[in-house]
């Protein structure tokens, strides 16, 4: 099992080398990055992107073109689509996007045309976390893509969180769905999805894994709260996924991680037909090498 | 624990007598079980109604005079206010409805100011149910008055079975929260509402208590179910409380299991301050005997001990 995002690398260098193919590549940090993660053996790449941006980038970084397949395309939109239908044509593993904003890479992805995503496939964003202060990996979602997911998104998403430790190497991963408390209160919406949810998991509904919730932070990640509140489960206080009811929740609750408390992160987008990057320029250049490890040991 | 009504009878047998206050008691049927609860030395009456015919229909039965009173006030309304104003002076410990309508009944026991509710209690009913092929006695809710129980209101059934399962002696009862199948889904409001009330038992919100559901009756109360469904459930197949989504499910249940397995029900009003007895004409001697058996189990004060 996987308890440290730098084991991510290890175990994705072990597999065979994906082909990794970034939308916009016209941008020093993504050549940068997969350029790094070439040279772990952990990808190939191919850059769809102006071809003289990318030579030029390239040139500056120290880093020879010859090393990428470069596929021409200068406008950031039509890029995006042609990473896609790289992607959908067999000639990649992993999407990855470049110097594209989100809005134009998830159009690219979402369009039903193209054929990357599945009829009724729910997208979400799933995050890997490794805090200093807990023992092991924390997978948690959706901080990125769905604002306020309903129980059928909250389900998709549990799924995604459990598959993803499954790729990790955690069998049984205990998934907290996260409240602002653990007393079941039946009006609060969170609380019955949460019921909802736990039960289709200990009626099998949800497979491979233990689920509990409504579960407020503190009694999910630690013990002693869990212990004071008395909560007979074993999930309390050792989770290792993280289901948030809203995308502030999710999305503050890792810069949270990463800002102030010095965690670092992968993460990747699921449902689509293969994993795709979404980092952002914010993100460090290791943030986007374990996303990448990620996305390759999220693909077979 | 009691599990059948022979020992219900029985362990009424060792307490003090309960009074039971009937409305319009000038009524065959009612009459049969009063004087057998009476005979049986568990309870007395006040028989409030019609006097000549409540005479009549306890002639030569010589009952000893002193487990019953006759109280003569005709108008059904009358008799109707005066029981309740027993109940409430505490001369009564039990309403029972005789012949009188059962909507007139009903109001006057909804009744804000001179009737029996509880405040922000629930009028709902749980009968026990005693099955030839089960090996305890099994509650169940709603099968008289809600049609389509809420959240709250399934919780508030489950608390007044839960009461009346402990006066068994069952302390720690197992509920089964009854659906059409045990699987959970975003359509069905009984499941989610099952399992919104499960995981507030989990939470100990509910007392000492064991819920689960949904489940189907199989998996409820048959273990051997357990093993073909693989369903893991902390009832075990043992549940002593069943929690229906409605009446008519829990309506046709028992009368299926009165009707084709030889089954005996009794039944009580629940959310009240004391036991109401509102029987229906159509139950079998004994069901009103042992319905008057409950009532007096509800009705003593003194819990009685199980050691």
């Amino acid at each position: 099992m996987i308890t440290h995002l730098e084991q991510m690398i290890e175990a994705a260098k072990a597999k065979a080398r994906k082909r990794i193919v970034v939308a916009c590549a016209n941008d020093n940090h993504s050549i940068e990055a997969v350029h790094h993660a070439m040279e772990l053996g952990i990808v190939d790449a191919t850059l769809v992107g102006d071809e003289a941006t990318i030579v030029k980038v390239c040139k500056d970084l120290n880093i020879q073109p010859e090393k990428f397949r470069i596929v021409q395309e200068s406008d950031e939109q039509k890029a995006a689509h042609k990473a896609v239908e790289l992607i959908v044509k067999g000639e990649g593993d992993i999407l990855m996007k470049g110097l594209v904003t989100t809005d134009k890479y998830m159009r690219a992805i979402l369009n039903k045309d193209a054929g990357l995503l599945p009829p009724k496939a729910i997208l979400s964003h799933v995050t890997v976390i490794e805090n200093p202060n807990y023992e092991k990996l924390l997978i948690v979602g959706d901080v990125a893509i769905i604002p306020v997911p309903d129980l059928d998104q909250k389900i998709a998403i549990t799924n995604y969180l459990i598959q993803t430790a499954h790729r990790l190497g955690n069998e049984k991963p205990k998934v907290a769905i996260i409240a602002a408390t653990e007393q079941m209160l039946p009006n609060m919406p969170t609380c019955v999805d949460a019921a909802i949810i736990s039960k289709m998991g200990e009626r099998g509904q949800i497979k491979g894994a233990l689920i509990e919730g409504p579960l407020a932070l503190d009694t999910a990640i630690d013990k002693e709260s869990a212990a004071i509140k008395k909560l007979k489960s074993e999930v309390a206080g050792d989770a290792d996924c993280l289901l948030f009811p809203n995308i502030e929740t999710g999305n503050v609750f890792y810069k949270f991680n990463t800002k102030l408390a010095k965690g670092e992160l992968g993460a990747i987008v699921i449902g689509a037909k293969c994993p795709a990057v979404l980092s952002s320029r914010g993100d460090s250049a290791l943030t986007k090498t374990y996303s990448i490890a990620l996305a390759a040991l999220s693909t077979d | 624990m009691i599990t059948n009504f022979t020992q219900l009878v029985d362990k009424l047998n060792t307490a003090a007598p309960q009074t039971i206050a009937v409305v319009a008691a000038e009524d065959h049927a009612t009459m049969g079980a009063i004087v057998r609860a009476i005979r049986t030395g568990f309870a007395k009456a006040i028989l409030i109604g019609n006097k000549t015919r409540t005479e009549s229909l306890l002639a030569h039965l010589e009952l000893p005079p002193e487990t019953f009173l006759i109280v003569h006030l005709p108008d059904e309304q009358m008799a109707m206010k005066e029981a309740l104003s027993l109940i409430h002076q505490g001369k009564a410990d039990i309403l029972m409805k005789g012949l009188i309508g059962t909507d007139i009944f009903l109001k006057a026991v909804l009744d804000k100011t001179s009737g029996l509710m509880k405040q922000g209690e629930v009028m709902t009913y749980v009968a026990a149910l005693q099955i030839p092929s089960y090996h305890k006695l099994l509650f169940i809710s709603d099968t008289a008055v809600i049609p389509y129980p809420n959240l709250e209101q399934k919780i508030a059934m489950l608390k007044y079975a839960v009461e009346m399962a402990r006066r068994f002696g069952i302390s720690k009862p197992k509920v089964a929260l009854i659906g059409a199948s045990e699987k959970v889904g975003n359509q069905s409001q009984t499941a989610i509402d099952a399992s919104i009330i499960c995981k507030m038992a989990q939470r100990g919100q509910l007392g000492e208590v064991i819920v689960d559901g949904p489940l189907d009756i199989f998996l409820a109360t048959q273990p051997e179910s357990l093993n073909i469904k693989r369903i893991i459930t902390p009832i075990g197949g043992e549940a002593d409380i069943l929690i229906f989504p409605s009446l008519e499910s829990c309506n046709a249940f028992y009368k299926g299991l009165v009707r084709f397995a030889g089954a005996e029900l009794a039944g009580l009003l629940q959310g009240t301050r004391k036991p109401v007895v509102l029987m229906s004409r159509s139950e079998s001697e004994n069901s009103k005997f042992y319905c008057l058996a409950l009532a007096c189990l509800m009705a003593n004060n003194n819990n009685l001990s199980y050691e």
